[in-house]
């Protein structure tokens, strides 16, 4: 099986430890992992905003780099979310590749959903001494219907306990543009997020897209909580030491 | 829209929504009412399924509904005029708010009317009814509880079904006290049945008084044509019974075709809005009072209202007007929780008002709106008719970017970050630039404190940093030794 990873633009430029978890996460599943060299964004930014024609551009370079794999995984839902729901929606007028981009989008697949739905992985070899509670990110719950493989996955990780938080569903009021654009609402919504991590008592909260990661652990932070970790789900599967 | 309908001020979204974060009275408020609105609908889902009935099949019929009157509206219409008529009931076509007000002011008048009251309607809100009675010197008087509240506020609603959920027990009391003329006292919840009984008492004798009803519908039935009226506090039937002229106020979209379809609809509505299996009251009003009737208007009018519907039939937006008016996508819209309904600038809040303001307002008129979503799909999810209001934001901007609204700085951004994005070398030489300038910002500490090109996301929050090099840098390093 010829497997490429996605690491994600964000991943590449804020968090390369999430990448390289991911790749020994993968590898340690049995998986060969090709890097594919070309890739930069999926274009979701663009997409987003409401630029079409950006983001078609943007998939079809994705589309192109990507189709020659038999599997494509992602550390994060929102991405899978754009290759998998919105490429095929972006491209379908474009008869030289809307075929090509309903392919790939069958073949793209988030990491935690990768690893139970695909492998039926369920040997992280990783131990963690604490407790951890789970942040469903919108896009993966709600789009990818991701929500019992990432805690499957971590119950198996020695040493881990779980605890919910009160709506973990909830948005942690990221949104891509849109914290930057309404900033005190967005912060308003974290704050939110971050009282029901906080009142887990948890040693880390756990996540699936860095994004909404980076805008709780940015809030913690500022709130003056230097002890709760925020974690990708592949650094804890991993055993998430620097690369 | 022209001066008597509502000016918007969703223009207004963002410095609106910076007043709205910073207001801790109102923030208390919201702070308390949302858990309620979310564990209602739990609550009624649960309801459904012990009923032996699944929410993704219930959705699916309601949804089938409501596609089937909107794809031959006029033909629903046609029939529900003819059967409204023929039970003694006028009806009459308004073709915005203005015209709204002009008709119940015109029917007033020449019935001699000086007092009014009111079921709630949003209709009446998209007229501005309020004050166009209040400037013929005809009173108006909100019955539904909520309703009285902002009315005696001076406010519009902020909730299209829980019009006052903005404001404290404090501020109804404070509001209480002036109007009913007694003196201040403390409040806490447990008074709340108290103060429901004070209105009340105050409501009866308008009730009594009133020359004229008005109300809104929650759904017109083509079959019998009827207006069904689902509400919780008994007003309703007071304000369509008691007067001697009933005006009913309602969008041409509101149609079901027959009682079945109503039947089908209500098993979704008031559990998706409160949680109940069924509302305290269903009213099925049809025709005027008969012969040998106790009660019931003598005459009954309708007013049938297009203000903006018309154009979204067959447009790219059409699924909006499925729309049965719950709330759940605003009860679980962790924007709309975080600023009331209020910041939105006009008359329908939260994900179903970001799409429609601008339908019926005009999108040049309302920028912020499509954007004001953090793309959680909540309320895509609790949509009783299934529709799919993220998709319909997310075409809303592309329309403003089609038609060029957007701001040019925030267009130009785009393009050169989508042109760098589809070079992947020089994407890979930025990346590492933005890298080392980050790490350097950061400056050992882990984060970035003030970020000074993007000042709104370090405004409430660090820009924790990890590393000072790409992954992919650090990959090719790693390939190479």
């Amino acid at each position: 099986m010829r497997l490429a990873l996605y690491v994600t633009c964000l991943v590449d430029l804020m968090r390369p430890s999430v990448g390289f978890a991911t790749l020994r996460l993968l590898e340690a599943a049995g998986c060969e992992v090709v890097m594919p060299e070309g890739q930069t964004c999926c274009g979701q930014p663009a997409w987003s905003a409401g630029d079409r024609p950006a983001a078609a551009s943007l998939a079809r370079k994705a589309v192109a780099e990507l189709e020659g794999f038999d599997h494509v995984v992602i550390p994060s839902g929102s991405c899978t979310d754009q290759i998998r729901q919105v490429f095929p929606e972006l491209l379908a007028d474009d008869a030289a590749w809307a075929a090509r981009a309903r392919s790939l989008a069958e073949r793209t697949h988030e990491l935690s959903s990768f690893l139970v739905d695909v492998l039926h992985f369920s040997a992280p070899p990783a131990e963690f001494a604490g407790r951890v509670t789970y942040h469903d990110s919108c896009k993966g719950l709600r789009a990818l219907g991701i929500k019992q493989q990432p805690r499957d996955l971590l119950l198996k990780v020695r040493g881990l306990s779980l605890t919910e938080m009160a709506d973990c569903e909830e948005c942690c009021g990221f949104g891509g543009a849109f914290s930057v654009q309404f900033g005190a609402v967005s912060t308003q919504i974290v704050d939110r997020k971050c009282a029901s991590i906080t009142a887990t008592g948890a040693d880390a909260v756990v996540g699936g897209d860095l994004g909404c990661l980076i805008n709780i652990e940015g809030r913690m932070r500022r709130l003056g909580d230097r002890r709760t970790r925020v974690l990708h789900i592949a650094e804890v599967l991993a055993d998430g030491s620097a690369p | 829209m022209s001066q008597a309908a509502p000016r918007s001020q969703a223009m207004f979204f963002k410095a609106r929504a910076g007043e709205k974060v910073r207001n801790p009275v109102l923030q208390g408020a919201l702070k308390k009412a949302r858990p309620l609105f979310v564990g209602k609908r739990v609550k009624g889902m649960a309801s459904l399924a012990e009923d032996g009935l699944d929410f993704a099949a219930m959705s699916a019929a309601a949804e089938e509904i409501r596609n089937r009157v909107l794809a031959d509206l006029d033909v629903w219409l046609d029939i529900f005029e003819e059967r409204a008529r023929a039970g003694g009931a006028e009806v009459l076509w308004a073709r915005d708010g203005d015209e709204i007000a002009r008709l119940v002011v015109d029917i007033a008048r020449q019935h001699g009317v000086r007092t009014v009251t009111k079921s709630k309607s949003m209709l009446s809100e998209e007229a501005n009814l309020n004050a166009a009675l209040a400037a013929a010197g005809i009173r108006p008087v909100e019955t539904d509880l909520g309703e009285y509240i902002v009315q005696l506020a001076g406010e519009p609603p902020s909730h299209i079904i829980a019009p006052a959920v903005h404001k404290t027990i404090g501020e109804v009391e404070a509001l209480f006290a002036r109007e009913h003329g007694r003196p201040l006292e403390a409040r806490t919840s447990a008074d709340i049945p108290a103060m429901a009984r004070e209105a009340r008492a105050v409501l009866r004798q308008h009730f009594l008084a009133a020359d004229m009803g008005i109300s809104g519908a929650n759904f017109l039935i083509a079959e019998s044509g009827s207006a069904a009226l689902v509400t919780n506090e008994g007003n309703g039937r007071m304000v369509t019974t008691l007067p001697r002229i009933h005006v009913v106020i309602t969008g041409i979209e509101k149609l079901v075709p027959t009682l079945e379809d109503f039947a089908t609809l209500m098993r979704l509505l008031p559990r998706s809005a409160t949680g109940q299996s069924i509302s305290n009251y269903v009213s099925l009003l049809t025709g005027t009072r008969r012969e040998g009737d106790l009660d019931g208007p003598e005459k009954t009018l309708f007013i049938l209202v297009d203000n903006g519907r018309a154009n979204i039939l067959g447009s790219p937006w059409q699924d909006m007007l499925r729309c049965i008016r719950c709330g759940a996508c605003m009860n679980h819209c962790p924007v709309y929780f975080s600023l009331g309904g209020h910041a939105y600038g006009w008359i329908y809040p939260g994900p179903m008002g970001s799409v429609l303001t601008p339908l019926y307002t005009g999108l040049e008129n309302a920028l912020d709106l499509p954007h004001a979503s953090t793309g959680c799909k909540q309320c895509a999810s609790v949509c009783p008719v299934r529709i799919p209001l993220p998709s319909l934001m997310h075409g809303l901007r592309e329309e403003q970017v089609k038609r060029r609204l957007r701001p040019w700085s925030e267009r130009l951004a785009l393009r050169a970050w989508a042109w760098l994005a589809g070079k992947p070398a020089l994407y890979r030489w930025a990346m590492r630039r933005a890298a080392r300038y980050l790490s350097w910002l950061a400056d050992g500490r882990g984060a970035i404190q003030e970020f000074g090109l993007a000042p709104a996301w370090t405004a409430g929050r660090d820009l924790p940093v990890t590393a000072n090099k790409t992954f992919h840098e650090l990959y090719a390093a790693r390939k190479r030794a």
